[in-house]
């Protein structure tokens, strides 16, 4: 078996010997997560879970919508502070004392190696980063979780990706994440195994943005191996006596594919989608943009923050672009707060907003309009995703966003 | 708009919408849509990439999708494509949050490898979930059906009122 379905296999509700392609495991859940949209899901409000399988188990974060834009999400999410205090929630987060959730859940220690998450944001597939399974679901499953602590899932194929070698200074893990999307192309119902002498060249930051994308491919789960790298990070969080879960050694693959990470140049998603839809930037000519975004759950994190700080230090930004900068976490605020990269970035003539999904899904904190044309480090380049659907998204990483913000076009140095 | 009621959810007859590769959630289920009335939901449905279609949709009609089907956000997408009255979606390649959410919201989504090119918008298809065949022109496809639990919980109109029945679910908040 694969890392994929030995945590299948370890979180089987029955007793089973062997998970492979095309089989239906019924597993336990180790942590079901409910962000703040679940409010704005008519089912939950009307009808919640009578009581949760285990209140421990259970968090409530409050992310797309920190702080209320308006008094219909206001008064919606509201209910859900009546639920924490009803099912005595510890693991409650409000405006202002968290953050994204899939990233706030890498901060809190809830990620353990070899354990399931479900959550219902579907960027959840970022926990692979931590040797984790994690899926987004629907309001209504979260709801059967919530009351059962059980889900399903239908075993898909699983591809292996090789890492080797190392990122030159000019790319960044959202690069490679074009580079593979690139080769590999959509692969509803599939997984992703991450392997190679490439990724100890890869911090969590990386390897989070990295899984964390692997949505927009449909993929079902993105795993990556343990190694000392997540180690560290895991002491570093108070997390010990961790299980990790690897390859048995006649594990198997549907197909491999080698990227040598050395040869990744910064690359840019063209608006509408993202697969078929990737070029490198020394290829595209000159596309000039008036809106840059930095944030989300892929690359709101303080390596994004340090990226975009260098560039910006004692520069402006261009005279016609709007620049927004979204922290994913207070603590990662905290800490580029400190480190002096808010005052480079404010400097610059950017906005530094307080950590939310805002912007990402056209919420509020930057929403475009009809004549926008975007350079951002968020996850979705849909038609409208971000606000008005006349308005024109390009993905790209947080360097390359800053660098563009500079330039007034789409720039990779 | 009238909630569709499936009578028989054995066979579906319904005129066909064909879809490209890569509809995604966005676009069944604009942003705007979170904080509208139920009612109104549905005619956002595709607004941004067909202007105008939500409001041809007639109670029954099929959904034909290219791949990847669905991709993108948790958000309840498939209820805007039932709520205006499509029966069933049908996909080269559908996403599994869709699949999901789809089955739980009690709307027939099926992977039929091969689907787009045997079938044209306005085409009138039959859909037989008991020999599980779609039919059109004359012409009968097999597919692989959903596993038996999946059609349970559409044949309970979704995850919901399984909820209720088993008395899972609480008071309004």
């Amino acid at each position: 078996m694969n890392t994929i379905e030995k945590i299948l296999k370890n979180h089987s509700i029955d007793e089973i010997h062997n998970v492979s392609p095309g089989d239906i495991v019924t597993v336990n859940v180790d942590k079901a997560i409910i962000v703040d949209m679940a409010a704005l899901h008519p089912e939950f409000i009307n009808n919640p879970p009578l009581k949760p399988f285990d209140n421990d188990k259970i968090a409530i974060i409050f992310d797309h919508f920190v702080p209320p834009p308006n008094i219909e999400i206001a008064n919606r999410v509201d209910k859900l502070r009546k639920l924490a205090r009803l099912w005595n929630i510890k693991d409650f987060y409000d405006v202002g004392r968290g953050g994204i959730s899939h990233v706030l859940s890498s901060e809190k220690g809830w990620l353990k190696p070899g354990s399931i998450i479900a959550n219902t944001d579907s960027h959840t597939i970022s926990t692979g980063a931590f040797n984790v399974l994690g899926r987004g679901l629907g309001t209504p499953e979260l709801m059967g979780i919530i009351a059962t602590g059980k889900t399903w899932f239908m075993v898909g194929n699983t591809i292996n990706i090789n890492f080797e070698d190392k990122l030159s200074e000019k790319s960044s893990a959202k690069d490679v994440f074009f580079s593979m999307v690139k080769l590999v192309g959509d692969i509803p119902n599939d997984n992703i195994e991450f392997h190679g002498d490439g990724i100890k060249h890869l911090d969590m930051d990386q390897r989070s943005s990295i899984s964390t994308m692997c949505a927009e491919m449909s993929a079902e789960f993105a795993i990556f191996p343990f190694d000392g790298i997540l180690g560290n990070y895991l002491e570093s969080h108070n997390i010990h006596n961790v299980n990790p879960v690897y390859p048995d050694k006649d594990a198997e693959y549907s197909r491999t594919y080698d990227i040598d990470l050395k040869n990744i140049e910064p690359m840019v998603a063209f608006p509408d989608r993202i697969i078929n839809n990737v070029k490198p930037i020394s290829e595209i000519g000159k596309i000039e943009i008036n809106v840059a975004v930095v944030g989300s759950c892929a690359n709101g994190r303080i390596s994004d923050l340090k990226d975009i700080a260098k560039v910006l230090k004692n520069k402006k930004v261009n005279k016609n672009v709007r620049f927004i900068v979204t922290p994913a976490t207070m603590d990662i605020y905290d800490e580029a707060l400190r480190l002096g990269y808010i005052s480079d970035i404010v400097e610059s003539g950017a906005i530094v907003t307080n950590p939310t999904c805002g912007a990402c899904l056209g919420g509020h904190m930057g929403v475009s309009s009809e004549n926008d044309v975007i350079i951002s480090s968020t996850t979705r380049n849909f038609k409208g995703r971000m606000g008005s659907p006349g308005s024109k998204i390009y993905l790209g990483s947080s360097r390359t966003v800053a660098l563009s913000a500079v330039n007034g076009y789409i720039s990779g140095e | 708009m009238d909630i569709f009621q499936v009578s028989d959810m054995k066979k579906i007859t319904g005129k066909v919408w064909k879809f490209g590769d890569d509809i995604n959630t966005d676009l069944m289920y604009p942003q705007i849509c979170y904080t509208l009335r139920e009612e109104e939901k549905p005619y956002y449905a595709m607004s941004a990439n067909r202007p105008g279609w939500s409001k041809l949709v007639k109670n029954g009609d099929v959904v034909i999708g290219g791949k990847n089907f669905g991709t993108g956000s948790s958000r309840p997408a498939a209820d805007n494509l039932k709520n205006l009255g499509i029966a069933c979606v049908v996909a080269e390649s559908i996403n599994g949050l869709f699949l999901r959410n789809s089955v739980n919201s009690g709307l027939l989504s099926l992977e039929v490898p091969g689907i787009t090119t045997k079938v044209n918008e306005g085409d009138i298809v039959e859909i037989n979930t008991e020999d599980n065949t779609i039919t059109v022109n004359n012409n009968a496809i097999k597919f692989k059906p959903l596993p038996d639990f999946l059609m349970e919980i559409i044949e309970n109109g979704g995850i919901i009122n399984i909820l209720k029945n088993k008395n899972l679910l609480g008071n309004p908040l």
